[in-house]
């Protein structure tokens, strides 16, 4: 089933006054799609949930399944949670404690009044698929973190729901395990093809889980597109540094054109632009701009290309099978991946910014963090 | 002595000091009551031990025992049942919605349920008188609801708030009604809680005299507090091994009540609903 939201907003009643928690949300997730909602902690992700589930009222806008309207205030429509058939996993789980696995499970059959040996049934299956089959007589409270989590996705999957929602399912799991369910919950998503909309401020998660990803901030979509496409075109700093294993490195650059080619000063530095990025540039059509790079196309210590530049080394974070070296160069830290060559604080490299990796950003102060 | 040993025998001390406060004047009665004669502290007749007294008030039908017992749980019983059966949808209303005056809503509750009995109950015998309820059960039943309502509705918000959101949001998702959420998770949660309450509401109504007292005229409703005050001896004199049998008898089914719900009362139901 597609969802979708046009011109979604939400205000909510507070102490001082009426709170934007969603402002003009635009989305469409197609049919059997991943789809995660991706940013801090405050940016009305889950307030996007609780609307699709039918826990909050949008204040205004439409929101659609398939081609039923589900919400929409300026037509007086608002189907209740009971009847739009979403299941919704909660970061809290949210486990009956005063039910065992098994009738935590059935819940929602019983609710919807299904036979018995119907009910047996799918609720072993489902047991079975997550591998709690032997937990089924067990309370919650007995159960740790992991347990609960599956039992909660378990009860999820038995009523066949048209949409599945999951706010923030692994944030109480160890990082060991989170990762494991990772791979096991797309898996499963996959198998039961149910249209699904998952909600993380973890970028790992979000770039590993999701078939597309909207990036929220203030409630507002920043962007919408497939992991690849916010890592690779990112379309503001915000999106920039949110996304990716560590924060792209953003730059303060000024432009200088000379006879149709463009160079950008980065401190006492010059880089002169290919051709392409020059159109992009032009494009912005502003002087100060942000150059964005990532960590992981700075190269450190070799390459003799033009665009070299000379810094110090002023933090190294050792990662394991690479460090991340931190780079005083033309009055901004550039961070870096390296990998091999070992540096210590204080040792004088040059760093290569490859220009064609590059990302220009308007220099407007709405830098994300 | 280590500073954990002089804790533990304070502890211990406390804890003695505190049962002999409490139980010493129960178990005064409980001797009396099996005593032949009431001075059995005196050392002329010392204690006797006999099982006349209760056998008196069980077997005695002038003194309408039994009948007043009988009275005390079923009005009791319903006033607590009542209670609850109001107090639960309201707590649960006062506890999730986001009505505006919540506070002041709650406080005025209370105030209500301060009123001195004594300032009521001139007025309720009339209301009663008029109504042609004097002698009923009803008569009792209504006003012990009114006066206990508040403090029911009170301990039930308190318990109610304490069941997590997340299991409502949840059940509403897996497809109950407003009513079913409360129904089949929130009431079911929060049970300990309502057990408490009931009990609490029970004992409360169990105990009150001054409206039982002036709403009942005799063994067709007389509660047991009332029957054990007006307790007479032959001869006018204060039959003090009866009155003390009797009320040993009436702590039975409170006593019995307790212990039957004490497990669902302390069972930690809430725990492992969310995380943690």
């Amino acid at each position: 089933m597609r969802l979708s939201f046009s011109g979604v907003s939400k205000t909510f009643p507070s102490g001082r006054g009426r709170v934007g928690a969603l402002r003009d949300v635009d989305l469409a997730v197609g049919e059997g799609e991943f789809f995660v909602l991706l940013g801090p902690s405050g940016c009305g992700k889950s307030t996007v949930l609780n609307l699709a589930a039918g826990l909050v009222r949008p204040t205004s806008g439409e929101i659609r399944f398939g081609d039923r309207v589900v919400a929409s205030p300026d037509r007086k429509i608002f189907v209740p949670p009971p009847e739009r058939n979403v299941a919704m996993v909660f970061q809290s789980y949210a486990l009956y404690p005063h039910l065992d696995v098994f009738e935590n499970i059935a819940f929602p059959l019983r609710v919807a009044g299904a036979k018995k040996p119907g009910i047996d049934r799918v609720v072993t299956e489902a047991a079975r698929t997550l591998g709690i089959g032997d937990l089924l007589r067990v309370r919650p409270a007995e159960l740790s973190g992991g347990q609960r989590q599956r039992v909660a996705i378990a009860r999820a999957i038995v009523r066949k729901p048209a949409l599945f929602l999951l706010d923030e399912p692994l944030s109480n799991l160890d990082a060991g395990f989170r990762a494991s369910t990772r791979v096991e919950l797309k898996r499963l998503q996959r198998e039961l093809g149910i249209t699904t909309v998952y909600v993380t401020h973890d970028q790992t998660e979000a770039m590993s889980l999701g078939d597309r990803i909207a990036l929220l901030r203030d409630g507002r979509i920043e962007q919408t597109g497939t992991p690849r496409d916010l890592y690779e075109r990112p379309e503001s700093p915000f999106a920039a540094t949110f996304i990716g294993q560590a924060p792209m490195n953003l730059l303060d650059v000024s432009v200088l054109e000379e006879g149709g080619e463009f160079r950008v000063r980065l401190g006492e530095m010059e880089l002169t632009l290919p051709p392409d990025q020059a159109r992009n540039v032009r494009t912005l059509g502003s002087r100060a701009l942000l150059l964005g790079i990532r960590p992981e196309d700075v190269r450190i210590g070799a390459g003799t290309s033009a665009n070299r530049v000379a810094g110090t080394v002023s933090a190294v974070e050792s990662l394991g099978r690479e460090e991340l070296v931190h780079v005083l160069a033309g009055g901004s830290t550039v961070s870096v991946f390296s990998r091999g060559a070992s540096f210590r604080e204080g040792d004088a490299v040059t760093i290569d910014i490859p220009m064609e990796a590059a990302h220009f950003f308007r220099n407007d102060g709405a830098e994300g963090g | 002595m280590s500073e954990d040993r002089q804790i533990r025998i304070l502890y211990v001390a406390g804890a003695l000091g505190f049962m002999a406060f409490s139980l010493g004047p129960i178990l005064y009665m409980a001797l009396t009551a099996a005593s032949r004669r009431p001075d059995f502290l005196s050392r002329a007749s010392g204690l006797e031990f006999t099982l006349a007294h209760f056998i008196a008030v069980a077997g005695t039908p002038s003194l309408h025992f039994l009948d007043n017992l009988r009275n005390s749980i079923v009005v009791s019983g319903c006033a607590s049942a009542l209670c609850v059966a109001v107090a639960a949808p309201a707590a649960y209303a006062i506890a999730r919605l986001r009505l505006p005056g919540r506070a002041f809503f709650l406080l005025c509750v209370l105030a209500v349920s301060m009123f001195p009995p004594v300032s009521l109950v001139s007025y309720l015998f009339k209301v009663m008188g008029a109504l042609d309820w004097i002698n009923t059960y009803r008569a009792l039943v209504l006003p012990y609801t009114a006066w206990i309502l508040p403090l029911s509705l009170w301990i039930l918000t308190g318990y109610f708030a304490q069941v997590p959101v997340d299991l409502d949001r949840a059940a509403l998702v897996d497809g109950c009604s407003g009513l079913g959420v409360l129904r089949k998770v929130v009431i079911p949660v929060a049970a300990p809680g309502i057990f408490s309450t009931a009990l609490l509401a029970f004992i409360l109504a169990f105990n009150e005299f001054l409206f039982a007292l002036m709403l009942t005229t005799d063994h067709a409703a007389r509660t047991v507090p009332v029957g054990i005050a007006l307790f007479e001896g032959l001869h006018g004199e204060i039959p003090w091994g009866v009155v003390m049998a009797a009320a040993t008898l009436t702590t039975v089914p409170v006593v019995l009540l307790t212990l039957v719900f004490q497990r669902r009362i302390v069972q930690g139901l809430t725990r492992g609903a969310v995380k943690g």
